[in-house]
Protein backbone atom coordinates (compact mmCIF):
# COMPACT_ATOMS: atom_id res chain seq x y z
CA UNK A 1 0.00 0.00 0.00
CA UNK A 2 1.05 3.72 -0.68
CA UNK A 3 1.65 5.81 1.65
CA UNK A 4 -1.08 8.86 1.86
CA UNK A 5 0.15 11.81 2.74
CA UNK A 6 -1.67 15.38 3.05
CA UNK A 7 -0.54 16.53 -0.44
CA UNK A 8 -1.76 13.41 -2.06
CA UNK A 9 -4.96 14.09 -0.56
CA UNK A 10 -4.96 17.76 -1.22
CA UNK A 11 -4.29 16.57 -5.08
CA UNK A 12 -7.26 15.05 -5.36
CA UNK A 13 -9.41 18.23 -5.18
CA UNK A 14 -9.22 21.38 -6.77
CA UNK A 15 -8.67 23.84 -4.62
CA UNK A 16 -11.86 25.36 -4.77
CA UNK A 17 -13.86 26.56 -1.83
CA UNK A 18 -16.24 24.07 -1.88
CA UNK A 19 -13.88 21.27 -1.83
CA UNK A 20 -12.61 22.86 1.47
CA UNK A 21 -15.16 20.83 3.90
CA UNK A 22 -14.58 17.46 1.78
CA UNK A 23 -11.01 17.80 2.32
CA UNK A 24 -11.15 18.70 6.31
CA UNK A 25 -13.24 15.46 6.42
CA UNK A 26 -10.69 13.24 4.79
CA UNK A 27 -7.81 14.94 6.55
CA UNK A 28 -9.72 14.63 9.83
CA UNK A 29 -10.58 10.60 9.46
CA UNK A 30 -7.25 10.00 7.81
CA UNK A 31 -5.11 11.23 10.28
CA UNK A 32 -7.80 11.00 13.59
CA UNK A 33 -7.17 14.77 13.57
CA UNK A 34 -6.23 18.05 12.05
CA UNK A 35 -3.28 19.04 13.55
CA UNK A 36 -1.62 22.69 12.64
CA UNK A 37 1.17 21.30 10.35
CA UNK A 38 -1.96 20.16 8.16
CA UNK A 39 -4.09 23.05 8.86
CA UNK A 40 -1.12 25.00 7.33
CA UNK A 41 -0.83 23.05 4.59
CA UNK A 42 -4.69 23.49 3.54
CA UNK A 43 -4.46 26.97 4.54
CA UNK A 44 -1.49 27.11 1.52
CA UNK A 45 -3.16 24.99 -0.99
CA UNK A 46 -6.87 26.84 -0.95
CA UNK A 47 -5.01 30.29 -0.41
CA UNK A 48 -6.47 30.90 2.77
CA UNK A 49 -5.30 32.06 6.07
CA UNK A 50 -4.30 29.37 9.07
CA UNK A 51 -7.18 30.95 11.04
CA UNK A 52 -10.06 30.63 8.29
CA UNK A 53 -9.02 26.91 8.41
CA UNK A 54 -9.68 26.38 12.11
CA UNK A 55 -12.90 29.06 11.79
CA UNK A 56 -14.39 26.04 9.92
CA UNK A 57 -12.53 23.22 11.49
CA UNK A 58 -13.79 23.79 14.36
CA UNK A 59 -17.78 24.26 14.17
CA UNK A 60 -18.40 20.57 12.64
CA UNK A 61 -19.04 17.43 14.85
CA UNK A 62 -16.77 15.39 12.63
CA UNK A 63 -14.01 17.61 12.18
CA UNK A 64 -11.22 17.35 15.02
CA UNK A 65 -8.82 19.93 15.77
CA UNK A 66 -7.28 17.56 19.00
CA UNK A 67 -6.10 14.03 19.15
CA UNK A 68 -9.23 12.13 20.12
CA UNK A 69 -8.83 9.83 23.38
CA UNK A 70 -8.31 6.52 22.77
CA UNK A 71 -11.54 5.00 24.16
CA UNK A 72 -14.38 7.60 22.99
CA UNK A 73 -17.61 6.65 23.69
CA UNK A 74 -20.47 8.32 22.04
CA UNK A 75 -24.41 8.21 23.54
CA UNK A 76 -27.72 8.80 21.70
CA UNK A 77 -29.75 11.16 22.97
CA UNK A 78 -32.65 11.54 20.83
CA UNK A 79 -36.06 11.55 21.67
CA UNK A 80 -36.92 8.25 20.88
CA UNK A 81 -33.42 6.56 22.85
CA UNK A 82 -34.16 9.35 25.62
CA UNK A 83 -37.21 7.78 26.35
CA UNK A 84 -36.23 4.19 26.45
CA UNK A 85 -33.05 4.94 28.88
CA UNK A 86 -30.99 6.94 27.34
CA UNK A 87 -30.58 8.52 31.06
CA UNK A 88 -29.47 5.49 33.19
CA UNK A 89 -27.02 4.19 31.19
CA UNK A 90 -25.18 7.84 31.06
CA UNK A 91 -25.78 7.19 34.52
CA UNK A 92 -24.07 3.67 34.17
CA UNK A 93 -20.74 4.32 32.15
CA UNK A 94 -20.12 7.40 34.56
CA UNK A 95 -20.33 5.55 37.33
CA UNK A 96 -18.11 2.71 35.76
CA UNK A 97 -15.83 4.75 34.42
CA UNK A 98 -15.45 7.28 36.85
CA UNK A 99 -16.09 10.19 34.37
CA UNK A 100 -18.79 12.43 33.92
CA UNK A 101 -20.31 13.29 30.18
CA UNK A 102 -18.81 15.97 28.08
CA UNK A 103 -15.52 16.84 29.99
CA UNK A 104 -11.96 16.17 28.67
CA UNK A 105 -10.81 15.65 32.69
CA UNK A 106 -9.82 11.84 31.71
CA UNK A 107 -7.27 11.95 28.37
CA UNK A 108 -7.95 8.53 27.53
CA UNK A 109 -11.27 8.15 28.26
CA UNK A 110 -14.41 10.17 26.78
CA UNK A 111 -18.16 10.67 26.45
CA UNK A 112 -20.28 12.44 24.55
CA UNK A 113 -24.15 12.68 23.52
CA UNK A 114 -24.57 12.13 19.89
CA UNK A 115 -27.43 13.86 18.24
CA UNK A 116 -30.31 11.15 16.52
CA UNK A 117 -28.16 8.59 14.33
CA UNK A 118 -31.43 7.32 11.84
CA UNK A 119 -31.58 4.02 13.72
CA UNK A 120 -34.42 5.01 16.25
CA UNK A 121 -36.24 1.82 16.19
CA UNK A 122 -33.05 -0.10 17.52
CA UNK A 123 -32.38 1.89 20.31
CA UNK A 124 -30.32 3.14 22.92
CA UNK A 125 -27.93 3.42 20.68
CA UNK A 126 -24.04 3.64 22.23
CA UNK A 127 -20.91 3.89 19.83
CA UNK A 128 -17.44 3.05 21.12
CA UNK A 129 -14.73 3.24 18.76
CA UNK A 130 -16.74 3.73 16.24
CA UNK A 131 -18.46 0.19 16.53
CA UNK A 132 -21.95 0.73 16.84
CA UNK A 133 -24.15 -1.17 19.54
CA UNK A 134 -28.01 -0.81 19.13
CA UNK A 135 -30.90 -1.72 21.96
CA UNK A 136 -28.15 -1.03 24.70
CA UNK A 137 -29.64 -1.56 28.06
CA UNK A 138 -28.00 -1.02 31.77
CA UNK A 139 -26.37 -4.54 32.06
CA UNK A 140 -25.33 -4.67 28.91
CA UNK A 141 -23.42 -1.91 28.57
CA UNK A 142 -20.90 -3.27 31.32
CA UNK A 143 -20.05 -5.89 28.61
CA UNK A 144 -19.91 -3.69 26.01
CA UNK A 145 -17.19 -1.41 28.21
CA UNK A 146 -15.33 -4.69 29.50
CA UNK A 147 -13.85 -5.03 25.79
CA UNK A 148 -12.33 -1.83 25.72
CA UNK A 149 -11.28 -1.20 29.54
CA UNK B 1 -60.64 12.23 1.14
CA UNK B 2 -58.87 9.87 -1.42
CA UNK B 3 -57.22 8.18 1.32
CA UNK B 4 -54.70 5.56 -0.77
CA UNK B 5 -53.40 7.76 -3.25
CA UNK B 6 -49.49 7.20 -3.01
CA UNK B 7 -47.03 9.50 -4.58
CA UNK B 8 -43.64 9.18 -3.21
CA UNK B 9 -44.05 5.66 -2.13
CA UNK B 10 -45.59 4.26 -5.14
CA UNK B 11 -42.44 2.08 -6.27
CA UNK B 12 -41.42 1.33 -2.85
CA UNK B 13 -40.09 -2.11 -2.49
CA UNK B 14 -40.92 -2.85 -6.22
CA UNK B 15 -38.05 -2.23 -7.40
CA UNK B 16 -34.40 -2.49 -6.93
CA UNK B 17 -32.49 1.33 -6.18
CA UNK B 18 -29.67 0.34 -7.40
CA UNK B 19 -31.10 -0.57 -11.06
CA UNK B 20 -32.38 2.42 -13.03
CA UNK B 21 -33.55 -0.33 -15.51
CA UNK B 22 -36.28 -1.07 -13.28
CA UNK B 23 -37.30 2.09 -12.32
CA UNK B 24 -37.25 3.10 -16.15
CA UNK B 25 -39.83 -0.24 -16.87
CA UNK B 26 -42.52 1.10 -14.35
CA UNK B 27 -42.58 4.42 -16.09
CA UNK B 28 -39.57 6.37 -14.65
CA UNK B 29 -38.31 9.89 -15.93
CA UNK B 30 -41.59 10.04 -18.29
CA UNK B 31 -41.51 13.48 -16.51
CA UNK B 32 -38.57 14.66 -17.46
CA UNK B 33 -39.32 13.88 -21.11
CA UNK B 34 -42.32 15.90 -21.11
CA UNK B 35 -40.82 18.80 -19.51
CA UNK B 36 -37.90 19.03 -22.13
CA UNK B 37 -39.80 18.51 -25.24
CA UNK B 38 -43.75 19.58 -24.11
CA UNK B 39 -42.73 22.15 -22.07
CA UNK B 40 -41.17 25.69 -21.33
CA UNK B 41 -39.61 26.08 -17.72
CA UNK B 42 -42.41 29.26 -17.21
CA UNK B 43 -45.23 26.52 -17.94
CA UNK B 44 -43.82 23.68 -15.20
CA UNK B 45 -43.25 26.08 -12.69
CA UNK B 46 -47.39 27.60 -13.82
CA UNK B 47 -47.91 23.87 -13.23
CA UNK B 48 -46.15 23.98 -9.74
CA UNK B 49 -48.20 26.91 -8.76
CA UNK B 50 -51.21 25.57 -9.74
CA UNK B 51 -50.16 22.84 -7.54
CA UNK B 52 -50.19 24.72 -4.57
CA UNK B 53 -47.20 22.90 -3.29
CA UNK B 54 -45.37 24.08 -0.49
CA UNK B 55 -42.18 22.89 1.10
CA UNK B 56 -41.96 19.73 3.21
CA UNK B 57 -38.93 20.51 5.42
CA UNK B 58 -41.28 21.81 7.58
CA UNK B 59 -41.27 25.64 6.67
CA UNK B 60 -44.06 25.33 4.32
CA UNK B 61 -43.01 27.64 1.83
CA UNK B 62 -44.79 27.37 -1.47
CA UNK B 63 -42.48 25.25 -3.54
CA UNK B 64 -43.83 27.36 -7.18
CA UNK B 65 -42.98 30.73 -5.91
CA UNK B 66 -39.91 29.99 -4.54
CA UNK B 67 -38.91 28.35 -8.10
CA UNK B 68 -40.49 31.59 -9.97
CA UNK B 69 -38.19 33.89 -7.57
CA UNK B 70 -35.08 32.08 -9.00
CA UNK B 71 -36.22 31.66 -12.10
CA UNK B 72 -37.23 35.20 -12.74
CA UNK B 73 -33.67 36.51 -11.72
CA UNK B 74 -31.37 37.54 -14.78
CA UNK B 75 -28.23 36.45 -13.76
CA UNK B 76 -26.35 33.62 -15.82
CA UNK B 77 -24.90 31.73 -13.01
CA UNK B 78 -28.15 29.92 -10.59
CA UNK B 79 -27.78 27.22 -8.61
CA UNK B 80 -30.62 24.68 -7.15
CA UNK B 81 -29.29 22.32 -3.72
CA UNK B 82 -31.58 19.51 -2.52
CA UNK B 83 -31.46 19.55 1.26
CA UNK B 84 -31.02 16.31 2.33
CA UNK B 85 -29.49 17.63 5.77
CA UNK B 86 -32.14 15.39 7.71
CA UNK B 87 -31.18 15.70 11.15
CA UNK B 88 -34.10 16.51 13.42
CA UNK B 89 -34.32 13.44 15.70
CA UNK B 90 -36.81 10.87 14.87
CA UNK B 91 -36.88 11.66 11.19
CA UNK B 92 -35.88 9.92 8.92
CA UNK B 93 -38.25 10.21 5.62
CA UNK B 94 -35.42 11.64 3.51
CA UNK B 95 -33.32 9.04 3.83
CA UNK B 96 -36.27 6.02 2.85
CA UNK B 97 -36.68 8.08 -0.09
CA UNK B 98 -33.32 7.55 -0.72
CA UNK B 99 -33.09 3.75 -0.20
CA UNK B 100 -35.90 2.92 -1.83
CA UNK B 101 -36.31 5.52 -4.72
CA UNK B 102 -33.41 7.53 -5.66
CA UNK B 103 -34.27 8.12 -8.82
CA UNK B 104 -37.73 9.70 -8.48
CA UNK B 105 -35.56 12.23 -6.43
CA UNK B 106 -32.99 12.65 -9.04
CA UNK B 107 -35.46 13.29 -12.08
CA UNK B 108 -37.70 15.82 -9.80
CA UNK B 109 -34.19 17.42 -8.57
CA UNK B 110 -33.17 17.69 -12.37
CA UNK B 111 -36.38 18.97 -13.53
CA UNK B 112 -36.65 21.51 -10.81
CA UNK B 113 -33.21 22.73 -11.52
CA UNK B 114 -33.68 23.06 -14.76
CA UNK B 115 -37.03 25.23 -14.57
CA UNK B 116 -35.02 27.55 -12.73
CA UNK B 117 -32.01 27.83 -15.57
CA UNK B 118 -29.47 26.07 -12.52
CA UNK B 119 -26.71 25.05 -14.76
CA UNK B 120 -24.88 23.44 -11.35
CA UNK B 121 -27.32 21.45 -8.40
CA UNK B 122 -26.21 19.96 -5.07
CA UNK B 123 -27.66 17.34 -3.31
CA UNK B 124 -26.52 18.47 0.15
CA UNK B 125 -26.27 14.77 2.24
CA UNK B 126 -26.38 14.38 6.27
CA UNK B 127 -23.27 13.43 7.33
CA UNK B 128 -24.33 10.16 8.66
CA UNK B 129 -25.70 8.89 5.68
CA UNK B 130 -22.79 6.01 4.24
CA UNK B 131 -25.38 3.53 3.03
CA UNK B 132 -27.10 6.51 1.31
CA UNK B 133 -23.97 7.99 0.00
CA UNK B 134 -23.07 4.78 -1.77
CA UNK B 135 -27.05 4.65 -3.15
CA UNK B 136 -27.07 8.02 -4.63
CA UNK B 137 -23.15 7.65 -6.11
CA UNK B 138 -24.58 4.84 -8.06
CA UNK B 139 -27.80 6.16 -8.74
CA UNK B 140 -26.18 9.58 -10.31
CA UNK B 141 -23.55 7.50 -12.29
CA UNK B 142 -26.54 5.64 -14.10
CA UNK B 143 -28.30 8.64 -14.31
CA UNK B 144 -25.51 10.15 -16.00
CA UNK B 145 -24.98 6.79 -18.79
CA UNK B 146 -28.39 7.21 -19.34
CA UNK B 147 -28.14 11.06 -20.57
CA UNK B 148 -30.53 12.63 -17.99
CA UNK B 149 -27.79 14.38 -16.36
CA UNK B 150 -24.95 16.22 -18.00
CA UNK B 151 -24.20 18.10 -21.21
CA UNK B 152 -26.96 17.78 -23.64
CA UNK B 153 -29.78 16.14 -21.62
CA UNK B 154 -31.33 13.85 -23.78
CA UNK B 155 -30.25 15.48 -26.66
CA UNK B 156 -31.69 19.06 -26.07
CA UNK B 157 -30.16 22.01 -24.75
CA UNK B 158 -30.08 21.93 -21.74
CA UNK B 159 -27.14 21.23 -19.45
CA UNK B 160 -27.06 20.42 -15.75
CA UNK B 161 -23.74 18.92 -13.54
CA UNK B 162 -24.90 17.35 -9.99
CA UNK B 163 -22.60 17.02 -6.96
CA UNK B 164 -22.90 15.33 -4.33
CA UNK B 165 -22.21 17.12 -1.17
CA UNK B 166 -21.67 15.56 1.95
CA UNK B 167 -22.46 17.06 5.74
CA UNK B 168 -19.82 17.16 8.47
CA UNK B 169 -22.77 16.49 11.18
CA UNK B 170 -24.01 19.80 12.27
CA UNK B 171 -27.70 19.81 12.52
CA UNK B 172 -27.72 24.11 11.82
CA UNK B 173 -26.78 23.09 8.42
CA UNK B 174 -30.59 21.82 7.81
CA UNK B 175 -31.32 25.77 7.70
CA UNK B 176 -31.44 26.19 4.23
CA UNK B 177 -28.40 29.99 4.79
CA UNK B 178 -26.16 28.01 7.10
CA UNK B 179 -26.44 25.35 4.55
CA UNK B 180 -24.50 27.24 2.02
CA UNK B 181 -22.40 28.48 3.91
CA UNK B 182 -20.99 24.99 4.88
CA UNK B 183 -21.11 24.46 0.81
CA UNK B 184 -18.66 27.76 0.52
CA UNK B 185 -16.29 25.88 3.45
CA UNK B 186 -17.46 28.01 6.41
CA UNK B 187 -18.77 27.58 9.66
CA UNK B 188 -22.37 26.61 9.03
CA UNK B 189 -23.99 29.31 10.30
CA UNK B 190 -27.07 31.22 9.62
CA UNK B 191 -27.02 34.35 7.81
CA UNK B 192 -28.79 37.20 8.05
CA UNK B 193 -32.14 37.96 5.57
CA UNK B 194 -32.82 39.60 3.58
CA UNK B 195 -31.29 39.05 1.00
CA UNK B 196 -32.81 35.82 0.66
CA UNK B 197 -30.91 32.90 -1.08
CA UNK B 198 -33.12 33.36 -3.97
CA UNK B 199 -31.21 36.70 -4.82
CA UNK B 200 -27.89 36.41 -3.07
CA UNK B 201 -27.43 32.63 -1.84
CA UNK B 202 -24.52 30.24 -2.76
CA UNK B 203 -22.01 32.35 -4.39
CA UNK B 204 -23.38 35.43 -3.79
CA UNK B 205 -25.90 33.70 -6.72
CA UNK B 206 -29.68 33.18 -6.77
CA UNK B 207 -29.75 29.87 -5.15
CA UNK B 208 -33.25 27.70 -4.72
CA UNK B 209 -33.22 25.19 -1.54
CA UNK B 210 -35.23 22.84 -1.48
CA UNK B 211 -36.55 19.71 0.52
CA UNK B 212 -35.99 16.64 -0.89
CA UNK B 213 -39.36 14.74 -0.11
CA UNK B 214 -40.67 18.45 -2.03
CA UNK B 215 -38.58 17.68 -5.23
CA UNK B 216 -40.31 14.11 -5.31
CA UNK B 217 -43.43 15.39 -5.63
CA UNK B 218 -42.28 17.22 -8.88
CA UNK B 219 -42.47 14.30 -11.38
CA UNK B 220 -46.40 13.45 -10.37
CA UNK B 221 -47.33 17.16 -10.47
CA UNK B 222 -45.93 17.61 -14.19
CA UNK B 223 -47.27 14.82 -15.44
CA UNK B 224 -50.32 14.41 -14.12
CA UNK B 225 -51.20 18.05 -13.48
CA UNK B 226 -50.72 20.52 -10.73
CA UNK B 227 -54.89 20.62 -10.91
CA UNK B 228 -54.94 17.71 -9.99
CA UNK B 229 -52.43 17.81 -7.15
CA UNK B 230 -54.43 20.45 -5.45
CA UNK B 231 -57.59 18.25 -5.10
CA UNK B 232 -55.66 15.69 -2.38
CA UNK B 233 -55.65 16.70 1.24
CA UNK B 234 -55.43 19.42 3.05
CA UNK B 235 -57.11 22.62 0.81
CA UNK B 236 -54.13 25.02 2.46
CA UNK B 237 -51.28 22.90 1.86
CA UNK B 238 -52.14 19.79 -0.64
CA UNK B 239 -50.93 16.78 -1.63
CA UNK B 240 -49.27 13.78 0.78
CA UNK B 241 -46.61 13.68 3.11
CA UNK B 242 -44.41 11.29 4.38
CA UNK B 243 -44.89 10.76 8.17
CA UNK B 244 -42.73 8.73 10.80
CA UNK B 245 -44.63 7.07 13.49
CA UNK B 246 -42.38 6.19 16.27
CA UNK B 247 -42.32 5.33 20.42
CA UNK B 248 -45.68 3.95 21.54
CA UNK B 249 -47.27 2.59 18.54
CA UNK B 250 -47.84 -0.67 17.24
CA UNK B 251 -46.36 -0.47 13.93
CA UNK B 252 -43.54 1.88 13.38
CA UNK B 253 -42.14 3.07 10.04
CA UNK B 254 -42.54 5.78 7.33
CA UNK B 255 -46.00 5.17 6.04
CA UNK B 256 -47.65 8.18 3.27
CA UNK B 257 -50.83 9.91 4.06
CA UNK B 258 -52.34 13.01 2.73
CA UNK B 259 -51.89 16.26 4.56
CA UNK B 260 -54.93 17.37 6.64
CA UNK B 261 -55.17 13.78 8.71
CA UNK B 262 -55.38 13.65 12.39
CA UNK B 263 -53.10 12.52 14.72
CA UNK B 264 -55.79 10.44 15.87
CA UNK B 265 -56.05 9.11 12.07
CA UNK B 266 -52.32 8.48 12.29
CA UNK B 267 -52.10 6.54 15.47
CA UNK B 268 -55.05 4.36 15.10
CA UNK B 269 -55.51 3.93 11.18
CA UNK B 270 -51.64 4.04 10.27
CA UNK B 271 -50.24 3.57 13.15
CA UNK B 272 -52.07 0.31 14.45
CA UNK B 273 -53.04 2.14 17.88
CA UNK B 274 -50.74 2.09 21.16
CA UNK B 275 -49.60 -1.48 22.17
CA UNK B 276 -51.52 -2.94 25.17
CA UNK B 277 -51.05 -2.31 28.42
CA UNK B 278 -49.78 1.42 27.28
CA UNK B 279 -52.23 4.61 27.84
CA UNK B 280 -51.65 7.71 25.79
CA UNK B 281 -50.26 10.61 27.64
CA UNK B 282 -49.40 13.30 24.38
CA UNK B 283 -47.71 13.22 20.68
CA UNK B 284 -44.58 15.34 20.02
CA UNK B 285 -45.30 16.37 16.00
CA UNK B 286 -42.39 17.39 14.00
CA UNK B 287 -39.24 15.95 15.39
CA UNK B 288 -37.58 17.46 18.80
CA UNK B 289 -38.36 21.22 17.96
CA UNK B 290 -41.86 19.80 18.03
CA UNK B 291 -45.18 20.89 19.73
CA UNK B 292 -46.99 18.71 22.08
CA UNK B 293 -50.87 17.33 20.65
CA UNK B 294 -52.28 16.10 24.34
CA UNK B 295 -55.63 14.64 24.48
CA UNK B 296 -58.21 17.29 23.04
CA UNK B 297 -55.71 17.92 20.00
CA UNK B 298 -55.85 14.39 18.29
CA UNK B 299 -58.39 15.82 16.67
CA UNK B 300 -56.80 18.92 14.81
CA UNK B 301 -55.69 18.54 10.97
CA UNK B 302 -52.32 18.72 10.26
CA UNK B 303 -51.40 21.38 7.75
CA UNK B 304 -48.39 23.47 6.77
CA UNK B 305 -50.74 26.68 7.55
CA UNK B 306 -49.30 29.19 9.94
CA UNK B 307 -52.42 29.33 11.74
CA UNK B 308 -53.38 25.55 12.44
CA UNK B 309 -53.10 24.13 15.79
CA UNK B 310 -50.60 21.44 15.03
CA UNK B 311 -48.10 22.08 12.81
CA UNK B 312 -47.11 19.56 10.72
CA UNK B 313 -43.69 20.15 10.72
CA UNK B 314 -41.27 17.45 9.61
CA UNK B 315 -43.79 14.98 9.83
CA UNK B 316 -42.37 12.98 12.81
CA UNK B 317 -45.13 11.79 15.40
CA UNK B 318 -43.64 10.66 18.38
CA UNK B 319 -45.92 9.02 21.03
CA UNK B 320 -45.07 9.04 24.45
CA UNK B 321 -47.32 6.83 27.07
CA UNK B 322 -47.52 7.66 30.43
CA UNK B 323 -44.57 4.99 31.61
CA UNK B 324 -42.25 7.96 30.72
CA UNK B 325 -40.49 10.11 32.96
CA UNK B 326 -40.75 13.57 31.86
CA UNK B 327 -37.14 14.04 32.81
CA UNK B 328 -36.21 11.82 30.24
CA UNK B 329 -37.31 14.27 27.50
CA UNK B 330 -36.54 17.45 28.74
CA UNK B 331 -33.03 16.13 29.35
CA UNK B 332 -33.21 14.67 25.79
CA UNK B 333 -34.52 18.00 24.11
CA UNK B 334 -32.07 20.36 26.47
CA UNK B 335 -29.16 18.57 25.60
CA UNK B 336 -29.47 18.20 22.22
CA UNK B 337 -30.49 21.89 22.22
CA UNK B 338 -27.62 23.32 24.03
CA UNK B 339 -24.81 20.98 21.49
CA UNK B 340 -26.36 21.93 18.15
CA UNK B 341 -26.54 25.58 18.73
CA UNK B 342 -24.16 26.94 16.57
CA UNK B 343 -23.06 29.64 19.24
CA UNK B 344 -23.62 32.60 16.43
CA UNK B 345 -25.70 34.44 18.50
CA UNK B 346 -26.03 35.04 22.34
CA UNK B 347 -29.63 33.97 23.59
CA UNK B 348 -29.43 30.99 21.76
CA UNK B 349 -25.92 30.27 23.08
CA UNK B 350 -26.66 30.90 26.67
CA UNK B 351 -30.25 30.50 26.54
CA UNK B 352 -29.81 26.54 25.57
CA UNK B 353 -27.22 26.27 27.87
CA UNK B 354 -29.01 27.73 31.16
CA UNK B 355 -32.14 25.60 30.09
CA UNK B 356 -29.68 22.12 30.00
CA UNK B 357 -28.41 23.62 33.75
CA UNK B 358 -31.81 24.17 34.98
CA UNK B 359 -33.26 20.72 33.93
CA UNK B 360 -30.69 19.03 35.24
CA UNK B 361 -31.20 21.09 38.43
CA UNK B 362 -35.06 19.83 37.71
CA UNK B 363 -34.04 16.24 37.52
CA UNK B 364 -32.42 16.35 40.97
CA UNK B 365 -35.03 17.55 42.79
CA UNK B 366 -33.54 20.87 43.59
CA UNK B 367 -35.10 23.22 41.53
CA UNK B 368 -35.96 27.09 42.82
CA UNK B 369 -38.71 29.61 42.29
CA UNK B 370 -35.70 31.70 40.83
CA UNK B 371 -35.39 28.98 38.38
CA UNK B 372 -39.02 28.95 37.39
CA UNK B 373 -38.98 32.33 36.74
CA UNK B 374 -35.44 32.15 34.87
CA UNK B 375 -36.63 29.97 32.72
CA UNK B 376 -40.04 31.70 31.97
CA UNK B 377 -37.68 34.48 30.94
CA UNK B 378 -35.32 31.92 28.85
CA UNK B 379 -37.64 30.73 26.71
CA UNK B 380 -39.71 34.15 25.99
CA UNK B 381 -35.90 35.70 24.85
CA UNK B 382 -35.20 32.76 22.61
CA UNK B 383 -38.16 32.62 21.43
CA UNK B 384 -38.58 36.64 20.49
CA UNK B 385 -34.49 37.28 19.62
CA UNK B 386 -32.58 34.71 18.37
CA UNK B 387 -31.49 35.35 15.34
CA UNK B 388 -32.26 32.44 13.48
CA UNK B 389 -35.82 30.26 13.64
CA UNK B 390 -33.74 27.66 15.41
CA UNK B 391 -34.37 29.58 18.85
CA UNK B 392 -37.90 29.78 18.04
CA UNK B 393 -37.80 26.10 17.30
CA UNK B 394 -35.89 25.60 20.71
CA UNK B 395 -38.66 27.24 22.70
CA UNK B 396 -41.71 25.68 21.63
CA UNK B 397 -41.59 21.98 23.35
CA UNK B 398 -40.58 24.06 26.41
CA UNK B 399 -43.66 26.31 26.24
CA UNK B 400 -45.81 23.21 25.40
CA UNK B 401 -44.89 20.96 28.42
CA UNK B 402 -44.93 24.22 30.79
CA UNK B 403 -48.51 24.96 29.54
CA UNK B 404 -50.11 21.36 28.34
CA UNK B 405 -48.18 19.37 30.78
CA UNK B 406 -48.13 21.55 33.87
CA UNK B 407 -44.74 19.67 34.83
CA UNK B 408 -43.72 22.21 37.55
CA UNK B 409 -47.33 20.88 39.66
CA UNK B 410 -45.66 19.24 42.59
CA UNK B 411 -42.46 21.42 42.39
Amino acid sequence: MVMKTTEKILLNYDPEKENLLPVLKEISSFFGFISEKNAQKIADYFSLSLSQIFETASFYDFLKVKNSPQIFIKICSGTVCATIGTRKIIKEIENKLKIKIGDDFNPRIKLETASCLGHCGEGPIVIVNGQVYKKVTVSSIHEILEKYV
Amino acid sequence: MKKNIKIITKHWGKINPLRIEEYLKEGGYKALEKFIFQMRPEEAIQEIEASNLCGRGGAGFPTGKKLKMVAERKEKEKYFICNLDESEPGTYKDRMIVKNNPQLLLEGLIISALTVGASKAFIYLNGNYEEEKYILEKALAQAEKEKFLGEKILSSGYNLELKLFFGAGAYICGEETALINSIEGKRGEPRMRPPYPTEKGLWEKPTAVNNAETIANIPWIILEGGKKFATIGAECSPGTKLYILSGAINNPGVFEAPTGITVRQLIKEIGGGIPKGKKFWFAQIGGASGVLAIGKDLDAELTFSKNCLIPLGSGSVLVIDKSVEIYDLLFSWSDFFRRESCGKCLPCREGTFRLNEIIQRFEDGKISQRDKKALGQILWSLENTAFCPFGKFVAKPFQDALEKLDIFKNV
